[in-house]
């Protein structure tokens, strides 16, 4: 019985134009893993050999009824995601290809919103695809590409062999200030093993513990006020829970739109649990995790990732947490 | 297919599971439809299965993957798959094609007199009897759900941001109207006297046309989506799943607005997750998210008996055949109860 409760964990797989999506796609689709896996695509028109299943989808981003602005989701999936669930099989994991210029959140938001799709499959990570000749230009022209490196879980960086080394610097350290968090993984023609990219859990909130930041702190160019970046906060003093829920919810409720995630690991005053939590825009998944280990400094650790961070004094909002 | 043991001990069983067989299979169940006094089935693994008294009920290979949706047309039930393909089975397993859309589900099918309609993406195929070539009708948005209404002219397709309505005019010309409302509209249904049009939301919530006047409403307060809902006793009352009570809307007189509903609450405090009308009575039969199926009376709630107890798995089907004398309880894990209704019956 318990087989059945189990959530299928769904991979997200974005990337810009061109970066190599197809050959990812195709690589999963030919490789013989023994796995069961369902791919979901757009206008890929291809089979999938061993095992695989392929199912056409269009993105369809819909908005809720619900007075929130940011609750996109997409209405293709729920159907399809739900449709799986009755298949008599159990798929070992799900894929989800979004065409190029597809903002990330949506998909993401999706597993928060509908109750059915958050029982039975879990989003597992977002791995976007990036070109390393183009990169650096696409983040400059489109939103999109930033939105698709800012939700990175994982970031592959594709067609390493037709750049030199200072090249591949520069678009690291580019992709690192926008998401401190990425795991970035060198390849050429999408050489990777697929357990690099598959069922990392990195949505869990015990993965949210294990991550380190890797923050760049050499740079602060002048930015574009719409260019997505990256801050953290780091507190020694205690939080005051009630002070943090009044400013982190009036945030999120006014500026959402603009934060594309957050994660955080949070020592309030009195509780002897961590509390720890990541969200997508307005969406947040949280909870206490158990008591913090022993003979370790509590500290408080909160990052976010968006656009127009230095607008909302989120330095004076976190430091006002602190308990008296 | 052989009729499996019994999960629970003799004494926990009610009178219909121990007069009844229990079929254990594994499978999930994705529908059930009934066709005269036989109930076809379909499951997960894209296999039908069709129960008929006194017979043995074989398994039909029709699609690849899962029976998606199906219907009754006639004497025969269509179904489509998430192969793309739209099928016409006859009750005795022969299977013919009528369209196939590769990788594409085909996600709803309905018939009326002969006419063939199915979806697929965001565009509705309706095969006119003795027609090769289906009429295409095209809208803005994947398609939540389509129905005929009782006499075949009207044909409402649901959809995000509310519901097309197809008119056949008396030269069989199919013309348009819109019946909008934000937000995505799944599964769409008439009242049987024609005089309503409801739909469910992706939020938990129904949503209710008056046709003459297109005064619409929602219909809310649920814990859950609404998958599953169905007019009673003709047009008086429209059941609903989505609480942990089975809601009742009074669709009589001026319809429900400003009147409340009927709540049939059931012991175990579950979701409601199946509701399926009694023929030709004010009754229902309730499915809860524990397996368990009830049969009560809407306006007299302390008639209401147990059908099966729990399997732990949500119902996803309940059927009633023709005439009454059996019934079909179908759940996500892939049990089967298929009982007569009536002492009488075991002969």
């Amino acid at each position: 019985m318990e087989e059945t409760n189990k959530q299928v964990p769904v991979t997200v797989l974005t990337g810009f134009l061109g970066a190599g999506k197809t050959t990812l796609l195709n690589r999963i689709l030919t490789e013989q893993h023994g796995k069961k896996y369902a791919v979901i695509v757009n206008e890929f028109g291809e089979q999938g050999i061993d095992n695989d299943l392929v199912v056409d989808a269009d993105e369809e981003v819909f908005e809720m009824n619900n007075g929130c602005i940011c609750c996109t989701v997409r209405g293709d999936l729920i159907r399809i995601l739900s449709g799986l669930m009755k298949r008599a099989d159990k798929l070992d994991a799900i894929i989800v290809e979004t065409t190029g210029l597809a903002d990330p959140a949506p998909v993401a938001q999706t597993f928060f919103v509908d109750q059915d799709v958050a029982d039975r499959t879990k989003l597992d990570a977002i791995v976007t695809v990036a070109d390393a000749v183009h990169l650096s230009t696409q983040l400059t022209d489109h939103h999109e590409a930033e939105e698709q490196i800012a939700f990175a879980d994982v970031v592959l960086l594709n067609k390493i062999d037709l750049v030199d080394e200072s090249g591949l610097k520069v678009v690291k350290e580019r992709i690192k200030k926008i998401n401190p968090f990425a795991k970035i993984i060198n390849t050429t023609k999408c050489g990777v093993s697929l357990n690099e990219i598959l069922n990392l859990d990195a949505f869990s909130l015990k993965r949210v513990l294990d991550v380190e930041p890797d923050f760049l702190t050499s740079d602060h160019d002048h930015e574009h006020d719409d260019d997505v970046t990256s801050l953290s906060f780091v507190s020694d003093t205690p939080l005051d829970m009630e002070k943090f829920q009044d400013w982190f919810s009036k945030l999120l409720q006014t500026k959402g739109q603009d934060i594309l995630r957050t994660k955080g690991i949070l020592d309030f005053t009195g509780e002897s649990d961590r509390y720890v939590f990541q969200g997508v825009h307005m969406l947040m998944d949280a909870s206490p995790m158990g008591k913090w280990p022993e003979g370790k400094e509590r500290s408080s650790r909160l990052v976010f990732i968006g656009r127009n961070l230095e607008s909302m004094n989120l330095k004076e909002g976190f430091e006002n947490c602190k308990s008296a | 297919m052989k009729a499996d043991t019994n999960q629970f001990p003799e004494l926990d069983k009610t009178k219909f599971e121990q007069r009844g067989t229990e079929f254990k299979l594994g499978i999930p169940i994705t529908n059930a439809v009934t066709v005269g006094n036989s109930i076809a089935v379909g499951f997960g693994d894209g296999t039908v299965r069709i129960f008929t008294s006194g017979k043995s009920s074989e398994p039909i290979k029709a699609h690849k993957g899962i029976v998606l949706c199906m219907s009754k047309d006639g004497d025969n039930i269509l179904t489509g798959g998430d192969d793309g393909r739209f099928l016409n089975i006859s009750l005795d397993g022969k299977i013919n094609e009528i369209g196939n859309f590769g990788t594409r589900w085909v996600d709803h099918v309905t018939a009326n007199n002969g006419s063939l309609v199915c979806s697929s993406g965001n565009i509705v195929y309706l095969w006119s009897p003795n027609h090769k070539e289906p009429k295409i009708f095209e809208h803005n948005s994947t398609i939540g759900g389509i129905a005929f209404d009782a006499k075949g002219r009207r044909l409402a397709v649901s959809r995000y941001g509310g519901v097309t309505l197809w008119k056949k005019d008396y030269s069989n010309k199919w013309n348009s109207s819109e019946l909008n409302w934000k937000g995505s509209h799944n599964k769409v249904i008439f009242s049987p006297d024609g005089k309503y049009l409801v739909t469910s939301m992706q939020e938990n919530q129904l949503h209710f046309w008056r046709l003459k006047d297109k005064i619409d409403s929602a219909m809310s307060g649920y814990g859950a989506k609404i998958k599953s809902f169905a007019f009673v006793d003709d047009s008086k009352y429209l059941a609903t799943s989505g609480a942990k009570e089975a809601v009742c809307w009074p669709f009589d007189g001026d319809g429900p607005v400003g009147r409340e509903p009927i709540c049939l609450p059931y012991v175990g405090n579950k979701l409601v997750t199946f509701v399926e009308p009694f023929p030709n009575e004010n009754a229902i039969l309730t499915g809860l998210s524990d397996g368990s199926v009830f049969l009560s009376e809407i306006e007299k709630a302390s008639n209401t008996i147990i059908i099966r107890s729990f399997t732990e798995f949500e119902v996803s089907a309940i059927a009633v055949t023709k005439d009454c004398s059996h019934l079909l309880i179908g759940d996500m894990g892939g049990n089967i109860l298929w009982t007569s209704i009536w002492d009488e019956e075991k002969k």
